[in-house]
């Protein structure tokens, strides 16, 4: 188990080394004089001198790649060019909407996809097998942002049983109540992933379902009920625990777009409105944070996996 | 049990095809049979909902939403096959040197899989805020560079297996060069595996571009596109709903089309291909 863990965890270091490596490079396509791309037209030559002293933009471009390095492990990631506050700052106070947008979509993928997945396969084939596999195949093709925009006309503009937009911080007024503006756009986004999972739970229930031990359980007399939650359910978690893990990264991608069309201030609409903006250093801040977590979380995934299942290990 | 599953994949696959075959129709001919010219504007008619004398009603500016919807079908295809294209050229001869050659695979796959640790539309952002200005081939580009590792990875895969086959190990033996086992040997067998994950690259492709002409950074909102479409109704979503509404059923029955494509041209050509694509 050590030696597995040492492995996956140079992996990790590499694949993050890499991603700040693709980001420097990036950045460095844009057209036009570093110091206006990171500072903005209307920079003072004070500012100038500054940004070229810690950015070493004066420097070999391999100067610039190292100190690009350096800043970026002491947790600089620059300036916002609009906001003219550290790029840090800026995500982490987005970062509460889109942690509780992407907590409640999980439990609507998880609550939706694994209930799902695991009805259509005890009774293989049948009615409702069949419509559930429509719904969700219909689910994997919905744009989630205009999911998003369709229960916003019923439940915000016809029925008025939930709010239609923005969001207030839950931890700033303490106000509990103010999850009720993240329903609908949870639910959208993880509508569209809850197909993912429910195709997997239905495959990985099917494959259990047809052992041994689930005829022997049977045999003994068990309740129905009691042989596919405790003996199969448990026993295909493994690789249905695995697809929700890889939801991450389309939950991420899907909350861009629906955090944009529920007006929420998470990190999504931040990084839409420093594209339109062209914020470079911000957007550069969001694409590093964001992909260093999917490559934590994978590392994560993996080590769970493999203590979940020991033949992993060994491969 | 078999034989009824079989009839219901047949209508699926039917179904699909009916309806890609039907857009690509109207992606070619619409601009001659639209009853409106879809720029037309109408501020006489603004916002009413469908009706005979507009199907799908019109918008904020009094343009038909049908003609609109249906002159936007062919953007969307085009930018569609483009995105696939620019994965293929890009995705094919990576992925099958990759898959050949040990020492490229190993550099290139690290990268190719660093590259998808960004989310797709994070990147197709970050490449249009870099490229500048919206426009169709930054379009094709943000969204194919985000596409292309995904091709690369699908054709490494599949030439891993297909170099240990027993004729790769015959041509090689015969005193084939590497050049004519790759493209007469490999290369050609490759087909299955790329034209499936082709048909989920359009997918997926118009799905992302539709969210960047929503978000505004896509192509030129002059150009009738549905995300563009979707953009501009949010203001009048409570009022006009339809404006959103019938660009949305059309993408969403095009993604759909193309997921039951993919799907069913897997099973036919190569089932082992579950575990791949």
């Amino acid at each position: 188990m050590f030696s597995y863990i040492v492995r996956r965890a140079a992996g990790m270091v590499v694949s993050v080394l890499l991603v700040v490596t693709i980001t420097f490079v990036l950045m460095q396509l844009i057209p036009g004089d570093p110091s206006s791309v990171l500072l903005g037209p209307n920079a003072t030559p004070e500012q100038i001198e500054g940004l070229k002293r810690t950015w070493g933009l004066d420097q070999p471009i391999w100067v610039q790649f190292y100190k690009y390095f350096a800043n970026f492990f002491h947790g600089n990631l620059g300036e916002s060019i609009f906001f003219r506050q550290p790029v840090l700052r800026i995500i982490g106070q987005r970062a509460e909407t889109s942690i509780f947008l992407g907590i409640m979509a999980l439990m609507v993928v998880v609550g939706l996809g694994v209930p799902a997945g695991v009805i259509a396969a005890v009774r293989p084939n049948s009615w409702v097998d069949n419509s559930l596999l429509l719904l969700a195949l219909a689910g994997a093709s919905i744009p989630s942002f205009w999911l998003g925009l369709m229960l916003m006309v019923l439940f915000a503009g016809k029925l008025h049983l939930l709010p239609s937009s923005g969001y207030t911080s839950v931890i700033a007024t303490g106000n509990i109540a103010n999850l009720k503006n993240l329903v609908l756009p949870a639910f959208a986004l993880g509508f569209v992933n809850a197909a993912l999972v429910a195709r997997t739970a239905r495959s990985s229930m099917l494959d259990v379902l047809r052992v041994d031990y689930i005829t022997t359980a049977r045999a003994k007399g068990l309740r129905d009920s009691v042989v596919i939650l405790k003996h199969a359910l448990r026993n295909a978690a493994i690789p249905i625990t695995t697809v929700i893990s890889f939801t991450f990264a389309s939950l991420i991608s899907g909350a861009v777009v629906t955090e944009n069309v529920f007006a929420l201030p998470g990190v999504g609409s931040l990084i839409v409105q420093s594209v339109l903006k062209r914020d470079y250093p911000v957007i550069q801040g969001i694409m590093l944070v964001v992909a260093v977590l999917y490559v934590v979380i994978n590392f994560v995934t993996d080590l769970t996996y493999a203590f979940l299942d020991p033949r992993i290990r060994y491969r | 049990m078999g034989f009824i599953e079989l009839i219901l994949r047949r209508k699926t696959l039917l179904f699909a095809v009916g309806i890609l075959f039907s857009l690509v129709v109207i992606s070619i001919f619409a601009t001659y049979f639209v009853p409106y010219d879809p720029d037309a504007l109408s501020l006489s008619d603004r916002l009413r909902p469908p009706s005979t004398a507009h199907l799908f009603g019109t918008d904020h500016f009094g343009r038909d939403i049908f003609s609109r919807t249906l002159v936007g079908t062919r953007v969307t295809f085009i930018l569609g096959l483009s995105i696939s294209a620019f994965a293929l050229v890009f995705g094919v001869p990576l992925g099958v040197l990759s898959g050949y050659y040990d020492r490229v695979g190993m550099v290139l796959m690290r990268v190719i899989d660093a590259v998808m640790a960004f989310p797709a539309i994070i990147l197709a952002l970050a490449l249009m805020a870099i490229m500048g200005k919206p426009g169709m081939v930054n379009v094709i580009i943000a969204v194919g560079m985000v596409w292309a590792p995904r091709m690369v990875r699908v054709v490494y895969s599949s030439t891993l297996s297909l170099r240990e086959n027993t004729y790769v190990e015959a041509a090689r033996a015969l005193g084939a060069s590497s050049g004519r086992i790759l493209i007469r040997h490999i290369v050609v067998n490759l087909l299955s595996p790329v034209i499936v994950q082709s048909t989920f690259t359009f997918a997926f492709s118009i799905m992302e571009v539709a969210a960047l002409n929503f978000l505004g950074v896509g192509i030129p909102p002059y150009i009738p596109s549905w995300g563009g479409m979707m953009n501009e109704g949010r203001t009048y979503i409570i009022r006009a709903p339809w404006i959103i509404l019938f660009p949305g059923v059309f993408l969403a029955l095009s993604v759909l089309s193309f997921n039951l494509l993919g799907d069913a041209l897997r099973d036919r050509l190569d089932p082992k291909l579950r575990n791949i694509v």
